[in-house]
C-alpha cells in the first residue's frame, strides 16, 4: 500500500514539475519572440520543415477521414431517410474536430517527434552546451522558431485537411452512397456557418503551439545518450497526443 | 599575481550524490592551467561550472571580478562571450558544415561582412592546419579535425579564457602532439589563460604552466609541474605512477 502510495505520490509530483517546467519554457518562448536577434531564415527552415513536408500526409489523413466519415454516417442516416445532410455532418465534423485534431496528431508524430530526436541529439551531444557557451541562448535558437512556425502552419494545415475531407466525403457520397448532388450541397450550406471554421482554426492554432512546444521541451531534457533520444521521442508524440485530446475538450466546453 | 578566476568553496551535487565538496582554485591570468584528476571526480563538471553552464550548489566562482553565480541570464549569456570551449567530443553542430561552425560565432555577435566572415573562417582554420575543409559536414571529419575545427569555433572571437575539455582523449599520439602544440601555439600567440582538463600525464607536465588535481571533490594538490613531480602526496603519486595500489579508489 505504502509502495502503491509512493508510486502515485511520485507520478503527481512528476506531473507538476513537467507542467510548471513547461509553462515556464514556454513564458520564456513568448517573450523571447519579441526579442531580437529575430531568426527568419530558421523560422522559414521550420515552416518548411513542419508545414510543406506535412502536406502529403495531411492531404491522405484529411481525404480518407472525409471518406469514412461519409460512408459511416450515411449507414446512421438512411434508417430515416436522411442521407442528404451526410455532408452537413461531415463538414461540421472535420470543421470542429476531426480536422484539427488529427491534423495536429500526424503533425505531432511526424515533425514533433523529429523536433525531439534532433535537439535531444544535441543535448546528449552537447551542442546545446556550444550553443550556451557560444553566447547564443538555447531557448531562442531553438524553440522560438519552432513554436512560432507551429502557429503559424498548424491553421493552414488545419484547413487543408478540413478541405480534403470536406472533398472526401462529397465524392464518397455522390459517386459510390449515390446522394442527391444538389441536395447534399444546399444542407450542407444551409447548416454550416463561419463560426464553425472558425472553431477548427483556433483549435488548430492552439495545437500548433502544443505539438512544437512538447517536442522542444522533451528534446531540451533528454539526458543518457541514444537511448535517452529514443525514450524522449516516444514520450513527446505521448504526451502531444494526450495534451491534444485534453485541450480539445477544454477548448470544445469554451467555445461550445 | 593577477587572476583570471576564481573558485570559492564550489561545492556540487546531483540528488544525493555529492560530487564537489568545497573546491577552492585560482587560475593565473595569462597562464595554462590544467585540472587533472581520476575519471568521475567532477572535471567536466567543474569546467562547466567555471563558464556559468552549470551553477555550483554551493560556492561562488568569480570572473573578472563578477561573481556568475548571482548574474541573470541575459548577464551570463554576455559573460560567456569571454569564453571560448573545447568540447570533449568538439559539439560541432551536426546540421551545418565546417565553415558554418566556425564563422557561427561570428554570424552571431560580430558585424563583419560576408566576405570578410569567409576571410577569417579560412585564416582560422590554416591556423590549425586545415585546407579545403569548408564545404565537409562534421560526420566526414577524424576525430583530430573535428577537434581543431571545435578550436577554431572557440577561438574566433577572441575570448579572454580558453576552456579544454579533455582535447586529446581518443586521440592517436601524433594527433596528441598536435593538439598539445595547438593549445601551447595559441595560448603564446593570443596572450589568453587556457585552462585544459585532462588526465593525460605527459601532456599535463609538457604543457602545464600551473596544475590541480581533484580528488574525492576537492583539490588535493595545485602547483606547478616541478611541484608535482616532486611531491610526496600519495593521491599525486599514485596518479602519476597509474598504479592502482594507493588511496585512491578505483571503484
Amino acid at each position: 500500500m505504502i509502495r502503491l502510495l509512493n508510486f502515485l505520490g511520485d507520478h503527481f509530483i512528476g506531473i507538476i514539475n513537467t507542467s510548471g517546467s513547461m509553462t515556464l519554457m514556454f513564458l520564456d518562448s513568448l517573450r523571447l519572440m519579441f526579442v531580437r536577434p529575430f531568426r527568419v531564415k530558421l523560422l522559414f527552415k521550420q515552416i518548411e520543415f513542419i508545414g510543406v513536408n506535412s502536406l502529403t500526409v495531411i492531404i491522405l489523413t484529411g481525404s480518407f477521414t472525409g471518406m469514412v466519415f461519409a460512408f459511416q454516417s450515411y449507414i446512421g442516416f438512411q434508417k430515416f431517410g436522411a442521407e442528404q445532410i451526410v455532408g452537413t455532418v461531415v463538414a461540421l465534423g472535420m470543421a470542429r474536430e476531426l480536422g484539427p485534431v488529427l491534423s495536429a496528431i500526424m503533425v505531432a508524430a511526424r515533425a514533433g517527434s523529429a523536433m525531439t530526436a534532433e535537439i535531444g541529439t544535441m543535448k546528449v551531444t552537447e551542442q546545446v552546451d556550444a550553443l550556451n557557451a557560444l553566447g547564443v541562448d538555447p531557448v531562442q535558437y531553438l524553440f522560438v522558431p519552432r513554436i512560432l512556425a507551429g502557429f503559424i502552419v498548424m491553421p493552414m494545415l488545419n484547413a487543408i485537411a478540413v478541405f480534403c475531407g470536406i472533398v472526401g466525403g462529397f465524392v464518397v457520397s455522390i459517386t459510390v452512397l449515390g446522394i442527391n448532388k444538389t441536395l447534399y450541397l444546399e444542407y450542407m450550406f444551409q447548416f454550416i456557418e463561419l463560426g464553425d471554421f472558425i472553431n477548427g482554426m483556433v483549435k488548430a492554432f492552439v495545437f500548433g503551439g502544443i505539438v512544437t512546444l512538447v517536442g522542444c521541451y522533451k528534446g531540451y531534457m533528454t539526458t543518457g545518450g541514444a537511448e535517452g533520444v529514443g525514450k524522449s521521442t516516444t514520450e513527446s508524440v505521448v504526451m502531444a497526443s494526450v495534451m491534444i485530446l485534453v485541450f480539445d475538450y477544454v477548448l470544445t466546453a469554451f467555445m461550445f | 599575481m593577477e587572476y583570471a578566476l576564481e573558485c570559492i568553496d564550489v561545492h556540487k551535487s546531483f540528488g544525493r550524490h555529492q560530487i564537489h565538496k568545497g573546491i577552492n582554485l585560482k587560475v593565473v591570468k595569462g597562464a595554462i592551467t590544467y585540472i587533472i584528476g581520476p575519471s568521475g571526480t567532477g572535471k567536466s563538471v567543474l569546467l562547466k561550472q567555471l563558464c556559468g553552464l552549470m551553477p555550483p550548489t554551493k560556492g561562488r566562482v568569480i570572473v573578472n571580478g563578477k561573481d556568475l553565480t548571482s548574474l541573470n541570464r541575459n548577464e551570463l549569456v554576455n559573460m560567456r562571450k569571454k569564453f571560448g570551449i573545447l568540447f570533449q567530443n568538439a559539439a560541432l553542430f551536426d546540421s551545418m558544415n565546417v565553415f558554418q561552425n566556425v564563422a557561427f560565432p561570428l554570424v552571431e555577435h560580430s558585424k563583419m561582412s560576408k566576405d570578410e566572415i569567409a576571410k577569417t573562417v579560412t585564416e582560422k582554420l590554416r591556423l590549425v592546419g586545415m585546407k579545403d575543409v569548408e564545404d565537409k559536414m562534421p560526420s566526414e571529419l577524424s576525430g583530430g579535425m573535428r577537434k581543431r575545427v571545435g578550436l577554431d569555433r572557440a577561438i574566433a572571437l577572441n575570448p579572454d579564457i580558453i576552456l579544454y575539455d579533455e582535447p586529446t582523449t581518443g586521440l592517436d599520439p601524433i594527433m596528441c602532439d598536435v593538439v598539445d602544440t595547438l593549445i601551447h601555439d595559441t595560448q603564446k600567440q593570443l596572450g589568453v589563460t587556457s585552462i585544459v582538463i585532462s588526465h593525460d600525464i605527459e601532456s599535463t607536465l609538457k604543457i602545464a604552466d600551473y596544475i590541480a588535481m581533484l580528488y574525492d571533490g576537492k583539490v588535493v594538490l595545485y602547483g606547478t609541474p616541478e611541484d608535482f613531480k616532486n611531491t610526496d602526496n600519495p593521491y599525486v603519486k599514485q596518479f602519476f605512477s597509474a598504479s592502482k595500489e594507493g588511496p585512491i579508489s578505483i571503484i
